[in-house]
């Protein structure tokens, strides 16, 4: 018998991956694999007197218990599709759908605070008079005052912050705020998570340890995740699944391996990873460019005809550099050589001007001032995209 | 579509939020209510015909005019030369003291003019107690004190602070680095202090200077004392003496037209100056300039207002009251004018900082054309001599809210329209400060955007709105002419019984009621100074600003 002095049992306060799939599932009656969690449709979003939308034909779909990623250029409309989702703005075209459920289109919309959407700001945005504990609380306020007390611990203690409970948000360092902000947003237990650039405020050493615990919480709470980040390390390193915006939309989303090795378009290619576009000419399978024929493979959806004028992707982990012959045509020169232990970093300048960038294991040889030839590592195939 | 959805269609913000309907329905109530004044004065004025022209000439108003003009000009011109240096000296200067100092030299704000009037015709009329210090000296008779130049002594004392607040507020947020790049390229300190730092104060100085002039405008008892007559004190004597109250309102609308025209003036400068500021903590303290040995005479100069001011005069008041309470003289009746005082002067700053709120937000939140025109409205009281306010909201009273005449509510309603802008302008700055995304998080924790209001913005805005508050407390304590007009018959509060007997000469038995009323404006004024120097730079708390005085 349970005495009136003692706790009501409460279910396990965060749920197993299993649960939040189950709970995901209870709350909106349709998500499944295909409706997704997170479903956007054609939507485009334009500010009251302005022409350009911020983001137009934008599709995505997040399904349950993925971490999904965002990456494109600061302005491409990222964070404006991320408060799309939150319903802290609103579509002029297009279906915003979460569970299942429509909650934006051109003519309703579902105000932020009905679509249990967890969301954390860039700058965290905690309530400055509020204790930690009354800012995880803050979301909680349906449930009875037990529970919520209840509640409270296990997830600032998921989020490494126990003990802080009446501190106040002035009093944590950055990285603390970040937590006590993911914790807020994981206490109601939304149907998702949403993260604005979260770790743009941190320096550098903390942001890849915090990126590997948040990385850890979401997937331990099993919340689907969409993550906006200008950072391709970010990106490639959390997700599931990248979508790379440009254009105000979607131009690709795949898993990060797929997007980094089959780039669909010059735009992507150079924001998933460094590169440089160098101009050429497709002929018969190769590319013919100032600094030498390479091998081809093609990423693209568009066909390339013989003689067409292409931009090959020179990525410096794909070539390789030798010594050329004095008669040697298309060469290029070492400008400068980084030794970065395990391999060195070799600037190469063509005679255009262009540099590029070129890595090989061997120390040995090839200084400053030598003329070289550029040709694909192993069996690479150099990507072309149609110029 | 529901009701409230079809009400709120046409007010969106300019960045798409639409502001729940009870808070627009709200505020347009409030900028109505700051409306009535000056409208009802229209109205009343329009119905005196033609004759307007005749009205105005028979009351001789082409001198009053110049005499105004040029007391004006003459209270803001020595304003500004007291204020300047002052601010430089406490702001960037080592003199000793200097924080004392700093807090000290705004204080004379505290003085309402007509008690600071009594104190210097005390000590500075022809056989007042100067003479008798000098009299040693073979001085006879000084000057006269009334006219031009009492009246002039009285408001630069009163309103030199303005400039001050505004200026030294200024000199703060000012970066360093804009003066040290001007040394670097060879600017001694007397150069760059002319060609780098006051054109940089320039706003500051014509902001300041528009307050003063306003105050100038619309001061009362202060110029009745010392019999100066300006456009203000014309009003009151007309609306005491006649039966005809049209001529008054007449005159009145000359006065908001004068006020128009100062605000214009000043507009130019003010423009859309920067409010966020948008780099938190990233501009340096300044760095304070070593006198040497100077130091001591710039500690003087500053001490001189602070010594003319506030020491003076309230030495004077205490002398009155320590010689009434030896002498078993009889002294005004204190308890009960200072807890009106004390209820009215509550009463107006809550309701004027709830008034104020929803103006505030939807200014700040939700822009749009709806709202700049709600918040515009509300500055009418910025502009708005007492009288005029109270005047109007006499004929308003007989005419219209006849239940509302002679009652406490007309006269708090009068207080709200004049004091309107400086919660405003408090809790504007305030929201300013507050994050929109903390809002933003808490819609997205399951909280409607009213619950939001209620539970995140408000709490986080009390500062300002204590700011607010309290300035709307000081500033009603010290009010004159709407007091007199507009309270009850026979309700008396610290200020009209200090009048009433003042006005009458019997100035020493005004002591205890005057000591008393400057002790009490003291605390929210030292409140309201005291806010900006805590040494942390704690972005929710500043100073005193432009808006936050307006009177």
């Amino acid at each position: 018998m349970r005495m009136p002095w003692q706790r009501k049992p409460v279910a396990a306060p965060i749920p197993s991956a299993a649960a939040a799939a189950a709970a995901a599932l209870a709350i909106p009656p349709l998500a499944s694999a295909e409706t997704g969690v997170i479903h956007l449709q054609g939507v485009e979003c334009r500010y009251p007197g302005s022409d350009d939308p911020v983001i137009s034909d934008f599709n995505l779909l997040v399904r349950p218990g993925e971490f999904v990623s965002i990456l494109g250029r600061s302005g491409a409309g990222k964070t404006t599709a991320l408060r799309v989702v939150a319903g802290l703005e609103q579509v002029t075209d297009g279906y915003v759908r979460i569970g299942g459920q429509l909650v934006g289109s051109t003519f309703m919309h579902t105000p932020p605070d009905q679509r249990r959407i967890g969301l954390v700001f860039q700058d965290y945005a905690l309530f400055p008079h509020l204790s930690v504990a009354k800012n995880v609380e803050f979301g909680l306020k349906d449930l009875p005052a037990e529970e919520r007390s209840a509640r409270i611990a296990p997830v600032l203690k998921m989020v490494g912050m126990s003990g802080y409970e009446s501190r106040y948000v002035h009093e944590l360092s950055g990285g603390q705020q970040q937590r006590v902000a993911i914790a807020r947003a994981l206490a109601p237990d939304p149907v998702a998570l949403l993260l604005d650039e979260p770790f743009s405020n941190l320096d550098r050493q903390l942001r890849a340890a915090l990126r590997r615990d948040i990385k850890k919480i979401v997937a331990e709470s099993g919340a689907t995740t969409l993550l906006v980040t200008h950072d391709r390390e970010e990106a490639l390193a959390t997700s599931d699944r990248i979508a790379v915006m440009g254009g105000g939309g979607i131009e690709q989303i795949g898993t990060p391996e797929e997007v980094y090795e089959n780039p669909v378009s010059a735009a992507v290619a150079t924001l998933i990873g460094p590169c440089e576009l160098i101009p050429g000419v497709f002929r018969g399978g190769v590319v013919v460019t100032e600094a030498g024929v390479f091998p081809t493979r093609i990423t693209t959806d568009e066909s390339i005809p013989d003689g067409r004028q292409v931009l090959a992707l020179m990525r410096a982990s794909e070539l390789e550099i030798e010594a050329a012959r004095e008669d040697e045509q298309r060469t290029a020169t070492v400008e400068q050589r980084e030794f970065e232990g395990e391999f060195s970093e070799y600037s190469i300048r063509l005679d255009s001007g262009t540099l590029i960038r070129v890595r090989r294991r061997a120390a040995n040889g090839l200084g400053v001032g030598s003329r070289v030839r550029v040709q694909t590592r192993d069996e690479s195939k150099v990507i072309v995209f149609p110029a | 579509m529901t009701f409230s959805g079809v009400l709120s269609m046409g007010w969106k913000s300019t960045d798409g939020k639409r502001p729940p309907t009870l808070l627009v329905v709200s505020a347009a109530v409030v900028a109505f209510a700051s409306l009535i004044p000056v409208g009802y004065l229209l109205i009343r004025s329009l119905g005196a015909g033609s004759d307007w022209i005749d009205i105005i000439w028979r009351a001789n108003t082409a001198a009053v005019f110049g005499r105004t003009f040029l007391l004006i000009a003459l209270v803001t011109v020595i304003s500004v030369a007291v204020a300047v240096p002052v601010a430089w000296l406490t702001v960037k200067s080592n003199i000793p003291l200097r924080r004392v100092l700093s807090v000290a030299s705004v204080l004379p704000l505290v003085m309402p003019s007509f008690v600071m009037a009594t104190t210097v015709i005390e000590m500075y009329s022809p056989r007042g107690v100067l003479q008798g210090w000098l009299s040693g000296l073979g001085v006879t008779r000084l000057p006269d004190i009334y006219g031009l130049g009492g009246a002039t002594l009285v408001l630069v004392l009163m309103t030199y602070p303005y400039v001050l607040l505004t200026v030294r507020g200024a000199l703060r947020r000012m970066d360093p680095a804009l003066e040290e790049a001007a040394r670097a390229m060879g600017y001694g300190p007397i150069h760059t202090f002319r060609a780098v730092t006051l054109p940089l104060l320039r706003p500051a100085i014509a902001g300041g200077s528009l307050l003063v002039a306003l105050y100038t405008l619309s001061d009362f008892g202060g110029v009745a004392l010392l019999r100066y007559q300006t456009f203000t004190s014309t009003i009151m004597i007309q609306y005491q003496s006649s039966i005809d109250r049209t001529l008054a309102a007449v005159l009145s609308l000359v006065l908001v037209v004068i006020a128009v025209l100062l605000l214009l003036g000043e507009g130019f400068t003010r423009g859309s100056g920067a409010y966020h500021r948008s780099t938190v903590g990233a501009v340096r303290s300044p760095r304070r300039i070593d006198l040497g040995s100077w130091r001591w005479l710039g500690a003087a100069g500053v001490g001189l207002p602070v010594l003319i001011g506030l020491v003076i005069p309230v030495g004077v008041l205490v002398h009155w009251l320590v010689r009434g309470l030896l002498n078993d003289q009889q002294l005004l009746p204190l308890l009960i004018p200072a807890l009106n005082s004390l209820y009215v002067s509550l009463l107006a700053a809550v309701v004027t900082v709830l008034a104020a709120l929803p103006i505030a937000i939807l200014a700040v939140r939700f822009r749009s054309g709806l709202s700049r025109f709600f918040e515009r409205s509300i500055y009418i009281g910025f502009g708005l001599p007492g009288v005029v306010v109270a005047l109007s909201l006499v004929f308003f009273g007989i005419n219209v809210a006849r239940p509302l005449y002679q009652s406490i509510w007309l006269l708090i309603f009068a207080y709200g329209v004049l004091f309107l802008p400086a919660s405003v302008g408090a809790l504007r700055s305030s929201l300013l400060q507050v994050n929109p995304r903390v809002e933003e998080a808490a819609q997205s924790l399951g909280r409607s955007q009213w619950r939001v209001i209620f539970s995140v913005t408000i709490p986080l805005v009390m500062p300002g709105a204590l700011a607010g508050g309290a300035m709307v407390f000081l500033l009603t304590m010290k009010e004159l002419p709407a007091t007199l007009i507009l309270s009850p018959i026979g309700y008396r509060t610290l200020s009209s019984s200090i009048w009433s007997a003042a006005s009458e000469a019997f100035f020493a038995k005004t002591a205890a009621a005057a000591l008393l009323l400057v002790v009490v404006a003291g605390i929210p004024t030292a409140y309201l100074t005291l806010r900006g120097h805590g040494d942390r730079a704690d972005v929710s708390e500043k100073p005193l600003e432009l808006k936050e005085v307006s009177r």
